[in-house]
């Protein structure tokens, strides 16, 4: 698959063969609209239903409690501005964590403009909530709490069991994005209660513009898009039934080969870990030093900036990530990295690989080969590193 | 145009970067741009002969076109008279590097700025200085100025024993915690190291430039795994209940950001600082 070295799975995900294989017959022989009452539209109804059925599967959910977006960003939306406009009645205050992605932080804000109260639950130096301080940011108005499940940045896994026990009979729903923690490690909503759960097709090498969103049995949600009412009216729009195969077949192959294909990462993540911090001085490893997602490793180096350590690996036919401000739309650090306790000077440091299907051991040595030599190079320009090794 | 969409050109000089170093002796000057907070910090030496620039040098921390724009400043002005290099601007520099992606052109293309203010050192007869030697009469009135009692810091008597310490008296509390030390002298030093036996983040804020003498009483600390921040001082202890963050003032950028602590230290004591 990817002709580079590519360490960026976090950003985008080839589609698996296998799914475009299943994908290929919605496109032209079986076209029909499940709205239809005619043959083609039966079929594509029959066909809905067993997909929905079938990525429900994956996360242990029943069938009546998925349905389909257009991706995680609209299931993030839906999730909990539907929910806060629904419950209203009920309270007016919503949680999220400091170190959640943008995009959360902005639908809070969209909130907020509604006339909702937010509150931001810190995070340690590792990105992770503590329950404790969960519980303090809680008052009778809660309703809603958004944790993402684990963080595509920096690998951080939450401890999702123990804030849904938290919250349980409080009468405040969980929500969750899950994108960063799908097909990495096991999610299952009989085991942990969340209410709302994020999910999106491309995270588990299925087409991109799909996601789906996970609502519990008798967790009541209002949509944000009018329209013809489509899925139960809570997601209006004809179904984009090749996405839709696309992303069941994704979930049945993720089921079956996550076990060995996390295990597999992880020790790629290990080996990449224990060479980076081992041959390169002055490097720290961001996120959780074990709690964290098998095929993120996040470092961050001292007296150099982020993207010159991509452009000068991109000389090198290594494709990664960084939370540097320089390669942001806004010009500003990675949110993630500062809720963590970093300095923006240590945030622009940052880069970020993330492991995949298509990852070989090869790859790992590639890193480890190259990497020393580019943090030398630029810390040779770098008049913060000649400072600091004077010192 | 995505940031990164950078000219041949650029890539170039950000590859293979001319006149990279440092200069020294009394025929040379120095300017600084940038802050590493921004992301963005360039030094330019400049050697001048005859009022010309004779050699030129640059060290920069950024991204690809602050490498880039430093690399071609110094090639575009050597042997220019000092006149004439004051003419030279940022646009001149993307020129020449054949453009660079709109998103850069004010946040990365601060060589031209770097050259100047070498070049303004240079008449000022600031000659022969190491860029961390605080340059005369430009040191803010509380830099390095006697401190009689600490400055209020808004919300730090509020969050009191939740967060916020006057003394440490058992440093096992502080334990996997991220401790802001605020400079407060002697002590305050022999806190932040003491405090590296017990937690991997220790910060040290310090609202004096940073000194340049290795006798310097904070010397320690760059031996030390405390991060040490000068020119900046935290202006609000925030937190619902407990200390959440810091607002810190930054007095080089005359910028605010916030710092995600768990703990601040602000002794009691407040020393006179050399």
């Amino acid at each position: 698959m990817p002709a580079q070295v590519y360490l960026d799975y976090q950003s985008s995900k080839p589609v698996d063969p296998r799914v475009v294989d299943a994908m290929r017959p919605w496109f032209t022989e079986s076209f029909g609209n499940p709205s239809s009452l005619h043959l083609d539209g039966d079929e594509a109804t029959d066909t809905l239903e067993r997909s929905r059925e079938r990525v429900a599967q994956f996360i242990g959910a029943n069938k009546d409690e998925v349905i389909f977006t257009s991706g995680a960003t609209e299931s993030n939306n839906l999730a909990m501005i539907g929910y806060a406009t629904r419950n209203r009645r009920r309270g007016d205050h919503i949680v999220v964590a400091e170190s959640e992605h943008i995009s959360i932080h902005n639908i809070a804000k969209a909130l907020e403009k509604q006339g909702f109260k937010v509150s931001k639950v810190g995070v340690d130096q590792y990105g992770r909530v503590s329950v404790e301080k969960l519980r303090k940011k809680i008052n009778d108005a809660t309703i809603l709490v958004s944790i993402g499940w684990a963080s595509s940045e920096i690998g951080t896994v939450q401890p999702m069991p123990e804030i849904a026990d938290a919250l349980q009979g409080r009468g405040i729903a969980l929500h969750t994005d899950a994108v960063a923690a799908e097909g990495l490690v096991p999610i299952d909503v009989r085991k942990v209660h969340v209410d709302l759960l994020t999910l999106s097709a491309n995270d588990i090498y299925g087409p991109k513009g799909l996601g789906a969103l996970y609502i519990r049995r008798n967790v009541n949600i209002a949509p944000v898009m009018p329209g013809g009412g489509q899925e139960r009216g809570l997601r209006s729009g004809t179904e984009n039934m090749p996405a839709i195969v696309g992303m069941a077949a994704a979930a049945d192959i993720m089921t079956s080969e996550m076990p060995a294909e996390a295990l597999r990462l992880m020790q790629y993540r290990d080996r990449l870990i224990a060479g980076v911090l081992g041959r390169i001085p002055k490097s720290h490893l961001n996120g959780h030093p074990r709690e964290r997602l098998p095929n993120n490793a996040h470092f961050r180096f001292e007296a150099i900036e982020g993207e010159s350590l991509l452009l000068s690996l991109k000389d090198k036919g290594v494709a990664a990530s960084t939370g540097s401000a320089c390669s942001s739309k806004t010009l500003e650090p990675s949110h993630t990295l500062i809720s963590c306790g970093l300095l923006h000077e240590e945030a622009h440091g940052s880069l970020e690989f993330t492991f995949g299907r298509w990852s070989r051991p090869t790859d790992v040595d590639r890193v480890i080969e190259v990497l020393p030599g580019i943090v030398e190079r630029l810390r040779s320009l770098s008049p913060l590193y000649a400072k600091e090794t004077k010192a | 145009m995505k940031s990164t969409n950078y000219s041949e050109k650029t890539l170039d000089h950000f590859r293979n970067p001319r006149n990279v170093g440092t200069l020294e002796g009394l025929d040379v000057a120095v300017g600084k741009v940038g802050n590493p907070i921004c992301g963005d910090l360039m030094y330019i030496y400049i050697r001048v002969s005859d009022d010309r620039i004779a050699d030129i040098k640059f060290q920069t921390f950024g991204c690809g076109s602050a490498v880039a724009t430093s690399s071609m400043t110094t090639e575009l002005v050597k042997g220019m008279t000092l006149d004439e290099a004051m003419k030279v601007t940022r646009n001149d520099v993307a020129d020449a590097l054949e453009g660079l992606p709109p998103i850069k052109m004010h946040c990365s293309n601060l060589a031209a700025d770097a050259l100047h203010d070498a070049i303004k050192a240079w008449r000022e007869g600031r000659r022969g200085e190491t860029p961390e030697s605080p340059k005369v009469g430009e040191v803010p009135s509380s830099c390095g100025l006697p401190v009689t009692k600490p400055p209020a810091i808004d919300g730090a008597e509020a969050l009191l024993g939740k967060g916020v310490y006057r003394r440490v008296e058992d440093p096992k509390a502080f334990v996997e915690k991220r401790v802001l030390v605020v400079d407060r002298g002697k002590p305050s030093v022999d806190v932040a190291l003491e405090l590296t036996k017990h937690t991997g983040r220790v910060v040290f804020m310090s609202s004096t430039k940073e000194p340049s003498s290795k006798d310097d009483l904070r010397a320690p600390l760059k031996r030390s795994d405390v991060k040490v921040i000068y020119e900046s001082e935290p202006i609000a202890v925030l937190g619902e209940g407990e200390v959440e963050k810091v607002r810190v003032h930054d007095l080089n950028e005359n910028e605010e950001y916030e710092l995600f602590v768990d703990a601040v230290v602000i002794l009691e004591q407040a020393p006179v600082l050399p």
